[in-house]
């Protein structure tokens, strides 16, 4: 009777491996429904959020983690972790030109569409063997109305006759370069022709900026008046107040497909497909549409005329759009970047 | 037995071990870390930089080769950028070591009762890390910021100054990082001179110059020279402040090691860079203590 509350030694030592046993299984459980998630930080993360996961992925009980940096430093993470069982991540947003380079390092898993079923809306040129494409937008001309005219095209903007009026983004080098290659009779094989314009317009005091959004601050405060950005950003910026226009290039519109693709060491490929899926259902490139201005990849996102009107392209401008050439910037990226820092800006 | 031990300690056969015991267990944790988390990454870059680089597919490929060296010491731009860097950790070693010697001066001889306010607010610039100090540079020199807006309203310029990624914003933001730490290892020194040494010269005729370079000088040696080794190291391997106010134009060691390995993913010349960059840091800093020491003596 005295002993009818005392707890003993054996029974203490097997209730305490009974609750570790019972504590480990939710741990378990609760890592299969983890996704980490590499992406670029500020507006796109948050919208990832607002978007995809808040109202997608929680209420089935996915629990989103991110990693969030620069597309660089994460493509460098996930090769560093090539030769790993299981990698950090299990899904990296990155550029069509970047998803196209880390297939061809081998890094990323080629993927199984019937496992994304809203992937049946999906624009075919989004498609690709080893990512999917999740929002896009094209290259144009910005500028400021109250400052000049709207140039014609890439050969009208990155010309020397705006001198410190024109501004370069540092980080969009690869673009620039393309822009300028087919200002100056070159194309999206052939960047080549294009950097004796571009030395011509650093000579005449062409502005470089390190980031976009130093570029937008200076469009902001008017210390320039033109340059070359991607459509989204522009309306981004308008709606922030800032004063610019869009002109669709005569010469073309380079398309830029921002999308996400799965390292083949994904730790859950089943969280990275769940994503993959999500992140294509109407409702979030809709607003991925409102939010930040970008084109929807599926074809079932309904987005408000007006909407469409300024960040999409009119049926004139849709048949200038261009498609990269990926494995020719891929081939020569080190190339032109050696380029840009020793001989354009050094 | 125990008041013989405690009068006069174990014979020294035991003291001696039981202390090598001692000293064993208290270096191993450090030195076990040191060798995992510096050594066996540095090991590692090493061998990376001894191998090639496709740059179209922008993979490393096994090899054993000095290329990487060699393209950095006969390519103009890069031996340029390691000129600059050098330059700039000299130029603000020795503008710290002639702006931080008088203040530390006086926070190591004031017998106010606020001294320990004015150390806390030397360091209190390093609370703020280096990156949101540089952003707080940016907002100061910006074309429309707050220098710009303060001389063109009273009217001194017409038009901005350039502030804002040249070299001068590098300059003065290493400056502003590596101040603290120079002034904190001259304080330090100097509070452990005696005040009676310096009245002893003034007392036997020496003029206040004199005093400086005979007698306070050559005892605040050891403090400056772990200032100025403190300060030089840190600038040779700047990279918030010139990445951030130095722009994209300009060039310095470390954000160019970053580029290489992380837009470029070109390890095996990262690598390669990170280890001049590494060698030249060392070899200064030894010959420049060699000669001060020399000096010192002399």
């Amino acid at each position: 009777m005295s002993n009818r509350y005392t707890i003993h030694r054996r029974s203490l030592l097997g209730g305490g491996a009974a609750l570790a046993a019972g504590a480990a299984f939710p741990a378990m459980a609760q890592d299969n429904k983890r996704i980490v998630i590499g992406t670029w930080g500020g507006d796109y993360s948050r919208l990832l959020a607002k978007n995809i996961e808040t109202p997608l992925l929680a209420p089935k009980g996915w629990d989103v983690v991110k990693d969030e940096a620069n597309d660089p430093p994460r493509r460098a993470k996930v090769l560093a972790e090539r030769s790993l069982r299981r990698g950090t991540s299990d899904i990296q947003g990155v550029s069509a030109a970047n998803m196209y380079e880390m297939n061809e390092q081998g890094t990323i898993e080629q993927l199984d569409y019937s496992k994304i079923p809203n992937s049946a809306n999906l624009i075919p040129a989004m498609k690709y063997p080893y990512g999917v494409g999740h929002i896009f937008s094209g290259k144009v001309v910005l500028y400021n109305p109250k400052l000049m005219a709207a140039p014609a095209g890439f050969a009208d903007t990155l010309d020397p006759k705006h001198g410190a009026k024109l501004g370069i983004i540092d980080i969009q080098y690869q673009y620039t370069m393309l822009a300028a290659g087919m200002a100056s009779g070159g194309s999206v094989g052939n960047f080549e022709p294009g950097k004796e314009r571009l030395i011509a317009c650093k000579k005449a005091g062409a502005r470089i900026y390190p980031s976009n959004e130093a570029f937008a601050q200076a469009l902001k405060t008017e210390e320039i008046a033109c340059g070359i950005m991607w459509k989204a950003r522009a309306v981004q910026w308008q709606n922030a107040g800032i004063n610019v226009s869009t002109v669709a290039p005569k010469e073309g519109v380079p398309m830029y497909v921002s999308g996400f693709v799965m390292p083949k060491n994904a730790p859950n490929k089943a969280g990275a497909y769940a994503y993959l899926d999500a992140m294509l259902a109407p409702s979030a490139q809709e607003n991925f549409a409102i939010d930040m201005g970008y084109n929807p990849t599926v074809t079932n996102a309904k987005v408000a005329p007006e909407l469409r009107e300024r960040i999409g392209f009119t049926e004139e401008e849709q048949k200038r759009l261009v498609d990269l050439d990926y494995g020719y910037m891929a081939k020569n990226d080190s190339a032109f970047k050696e380029w840009w820092d020793k001989s354009f800006k050094g | 037995m125990t008041d013989t031990a405690i009068a006069h300690g174990p014979p020294a056969a035991v003291r001696r071990r039981g202390d090598g015991w001692t000293a064993t267990a208290l270096l191993t944790p450090a030195t076990i870390f040191v060798a995992i988390s510096l050594f066996a990454p540095l090991a590692i870059l090493f061998r990376y930089s001894l191998n090639e680089f496709i740059p179209a597919k922008k993979l490393m490929v096994e090899a054993l080769t000095l290329a990487n060296y060699v393209k950095f010491f006969t390519d103009p731009y890069y031996t340029a950028i390691l000129g600059t860097t050098v330059k700039i950790a000299v130029l603000v070693t020795l503008v710290c070591l002639v702006l931080g010697f008088p203040l530390a001066y006086v926070v190591a001889r004031t017998q106010s009762r606020w001294k320990h306010l004015l150390i806390i607010l030397i360091v209190l610039p390093l609370f703020v890390g280096n990156s949101v100090r540089a952003a707080g540079w940016m907002v100061v020199f910006g074309s429309k910021g707050f220098v710009n807006a303060t001389l063109m309203g009273i009217g001194l310029i017409d038009r901005p100054l350039e502030i804002m990624f040249t070299e001068n914003a590098v300059i003065i933001g290493i400056i502003a990082v590596n101040l603290p730490f120079m002034v904190l290892s001259l304080q330090s020194v100097i509070e452990g001179i005696d005040r009676a040494v310096e009245e002893a010269a003034f007392s036997l005729g020496a003029p206040p110059a004199t005093m400086f370079r005979r007698v306070l000088w050559p005892l605040a040696m050891p403090g400056i020279l772990a200032g100025t080794i403190l300060t030089f190291i840190l600038a040779m391997n700047a990279y918030a402040t010139p990445f951030l106010l130095g722009g994209p134009l300009f060039k310095m060691m470390a954000p160019l090691v970053y580029n290489q390995f992380t837009q470029q993913t070109n390890w095996p010349f990262g690598g390669a860079i990170a280890f001049v960059l590494m060698a030249v840091t060392l070899a200064l800093t030894l010959a420049a203590n060699l000669i001060l020491q020399r000096r010192a003596r002399g």
